[in-house]
């Protein structure tokens, strides 16, 4: 199947600092893809690019299974990092405009709008100023502005900044809802635990370059494969001197554990033993931050 | 460009700001504003009543009692017979005087010295002494705390003339009643040729309607330019720029804007230039006796007004592509201030030479100047008020403005297309410049 997106070798320098460096990536169509990766990564120039607000230097942006035009963008719902309304202008008069300006008709649009406010809470605010809002609802404004135009692709920068626990729900529920029409979501977060929770794909972006890339499921199958949960009383910080092993993080006394690729379990329990009273060592699907810590060491 | 995305924009634009109560308090306050501004301060001279006291010694014995009556029976009023000068208020009318004749000491050193203190201690507002020699020419002394109030100097110095030429004409043998007599001036009854014949108009009036609609269009384009630069600047402050952007183009956002707020300018301008044509309509303002009788106001005609709505387009968006790009290219209104002055300085030249062409508006200069594109959308209507100009000067003037439009758009949008997503540091104008090389 085609992919909705796809980015081939796609490259950009600021000066002599490369912030995307060759960086390739396909979004299956009706996935939700996370695009994560720390601070600074190289995140939000992608998405630029995607969006056509940064042109690349080098390299191409496919969408909908073709190079991409102006006509495209308009299929596509985006929110940026920055977030920001017309001040001035009413809720309902916002979002007619920015509806508008993706190719809907006022009249055609309206009944949604209503439907959008009521159920986000907003309705009675219809006819206020943005400026009038609080934060938070400007943020639920946002959104609706971002899918009001029932895109086929969303573009999400950093969508759960920001947002406070109850308006996260609402998202997460709208991304489900997108996902289960065949719609696809890219966001990028630096959250792992979101992303965990969200994404069917994902795609590590550290210093510029995509350091790992495909579906979630596969991901820990094959960089995971080594991945144990420990509980141990006794000198845990000895851990990591030991050669099997590469990642040792201690939570509320259970220790995830991530050994080398080459490592057997059993030869590492053997040395634990010595130093450690083990309770518990067990074989386990390793979680998103393992694979992303060990990435990002890898890429190091 | 995709037009329905324009006409979304200028939609946007257009409805955001008529529907603001702002918009319609500028609108009707502004023309009250320029009138206030024009008429207040004569006004406000007349009303105030500061009378001057003046203390006048006179070696000669025969210029302080006549001037100091001369002087005094001045109310602040215009003195009927005086030289006329249109609606213009001549301010040396309204000084007026408390004139005091003192005697002579025999220590003049003694009596200048004590004058002066008086002038110093506030006694007195000032003090004239008239030499022995003021019939040969000698100046008349004038001592005062100011010397800035020029106005008041002008009516002493009318007042003296006047007191000193009877006593020179007297002493040569010459009667000065009969002098004044065969002196008078003569009245200058001023009718404007068009093509339908002439009529009486007033000079001062016919300069009038120019200036008043030369000042409409200066201050629509001053007014609307920077409305589009501050616009800028909001959509780029708010961040909701990148939404916007990413649906449509730089420049189908540009042109939208532009048209937009140009549709406000020319709604705020149709509604001033209709109240001038109802006001102008004959019979109205001569009915409300505003009028002297046997004159009549210019009236706006449909070729004039054409000419009004092309040239505020035309230099509209010479301006506002401009102010645009000077909107995108920073981050804030106070960054942006210092380069949109710049731009002000280009509107602000032609009313700095408004006067002598008003006077000849067909002179070399204000050919030349009504020719220069930046200027042309100013200085042409003022002369198409008051003198239809040659056409090939007009065509020409048409011709060249647009080239210069075409220009300025294509190479601001450049400046803008990449101004509005750059944030940071304010850019200087090496960097901007090299904006435009992009792509």
């Amino acid at each position: 199947m085609t992919p909705i997106l796809e980015l081939r070798t796609v490259r950009k320098a600021y000066g002599d600092f490369v912030a995307v460096e060759d960086v390739s990536m396909a979004v299956p169509a009706g996935s939700i893809y996370g695009l994560l990766g720390p601070n600074g990564a190289g995140k939000t120039t992608t998405i630029r690019m995607i969006m056509n607000i940064t042109p690349p230097d080098s390299g191409e942006v496919h969408v909908f299974g073709h190079p991409r035009t102006a006509a495209d963008l308009q299929r596509i719902g985006y929110l940026p990092e920055e977030r920001g309304l017309y001040r001035k202008m009413t809720v309902i008069d916002q979002l007619v405009f920015l509806a508008e300006i993706h190719g809907l008709k006022r009249a055609k649009i309206l009944p949604d709008i209503q439907r959008w406010l009521e159920r986000v809470d907003l309705a009675k605010w219809s006819k206020s100023k943005v400026e009038e809002l609080s934060k938070g609802m400007q943020q639920k404004v946002q959104l609706i502005a971002t899918v009001l135009h029932q895109p086929d692709l969303l573009i999400l920068d950093e969508p759960f900044s920001g947002l406070d626990p109850l308006n996260q729900e609402l998202f997460r529920d709208l991304l489900g809802e997108y996902r289960a029409q065949g719609k696809s979501v890219v966001l990028s977060t630096h959250g792992m635990e979101m992303a965990e929770r969200l994404c069917d794909h994902i795609c590590l972006i550290f210093r510029g370059r995509a350091v790992l890339d495909g579906d979630l499921k596969d991901i820990k199958r094959r960089v995971g494969g080594n991945a144990y949960r420990l509980m141990a009383t006794g000198d845990l910080d000895r851990l990591k001197t030991l050669p099997e092993v590469e990642q040792a993080t201690v939570q509320n006394g259970v220790v995830k554990l991530m050994l080398r690729q080459d490592a057997s379990g059993s030869a590492a329990l053997r040395q634990m033993v010595e130093f450690l009273e083990v309770h518990e060592f067990r074989s386990e699907e390793p979680e998103l931050e393992q694979i992303f810590l060990k990435a990002v060491r890898d890429a190091a | 460009m995709r037009l329905n995305n324009v006409l979304v924009v200028m939609k946007r634009e257009y409805l955001q700001r008529v529907k603001t109560k702002g918009f319609w308090v500028g609108t009707l306050v502004l023309p009250l504003f320029v009138v206030a501004v024009t008429f207040l301060p004569g006004l406000l001279m007349a009303k105030s009543k500061t009378t001057q006291s003046i203390v006048v010694v006179d070696e000669t014995g025969r210029v302080g009692t006549p001037f100091a009556a001369r002087a005094n029976a001045r109310d602040g009023q215009v003195p009927k017979g005086g030289k006329e000068r249109g609606l213009m208020v001549d301010e040396s009318r309204m000084a007026r005087f408390e004139v005091k004749v003192e005697l002579l000491a025999a220590d003049r050193k003694a009596q200048k010295a004590d004058l002066d203190r008086r002038v110093r201690d506030k006694e007195i507002g000032a003090w004239v002494w008239v030499g022995p020699g003021v019939f040969e020419g000698k100046p008349v002394e004038y001592h005062a705390r100011s010397v800035s109030n020029v106005f008041t100097q002008d009516a002493l110095r009318d007042d003296l003339t006047m007191v000193v030429r009877r006593e020179r004409l007297q002493r040569a043998g010459i009667d000065p009643e009969r002098v004044e007599e065969l002196t008078k001036p003569v009245p200058l009854e001023t009718q404007r040729v068009s093509e339908k014949g002439s009529r009486a108009e007033g000079g001062a009036v016919g300069m009038f309607f120019a200036l008043g609609l030369f000042m409409m269009l200066y201050i629509s384009m001053l007014l609307w330019g920077q409305q589009v630069m501050n616009g800028v600047l909001e959509e780029k402050g708010s961040r909701v720029i990148e939404v916007v952007i990413s649906a449509v183009t730089a420049f189908e956002l540009m042109m939208g804007k532009l048209v937009g707020i140009c549709l406000v300018g020319l709604t705020q301008l149709g509604i001033w230039l209709g109240t001038v044509a109802v006001l102008t309509a004959p019979g109205i303002v001569a009915s409300m006796a505003l009028m002297p009788p046997g004159k009549s106001l210019p009236t706006l005609t449909l070729g004039v007004l054409f000419h009004f709505i092309m040239l505020f387009i035309l230099g509209f968006f010479a301006f506002a592509t401009i102010y645009a790009a000077v909107g995108a290219s920073f981050n804030n209104l106070q960054e942006a201030q210092q380069a949109a002055s710049v731009v002000a300085v280009f509107i602000v030249i032609p009313v700095m030479v408004m006067w002598p062409i008003i006077n000849d508006s067909s002179s070399r200069m204000a050919v030349v100047l009504s020719l220069i594109p930046l200027f042309t959308p100013l200085l042409m209507p003022l002369r198409i008020a008051i003198e239809m100009p040659p056409a090939w000067q007009l065509a020409l003037a048409y011709l060249l403005t647009l080239c210069f439009v075409v220009a300025m758009v294509w190479f601001c949008s450049k400046i803008y297309r990449v101004g509005i997503l750059m944030y940071g540091k304010k850019p200087t104008f090496q960097e901007i410049w090299k904006w435009t090389r992009y792509a």
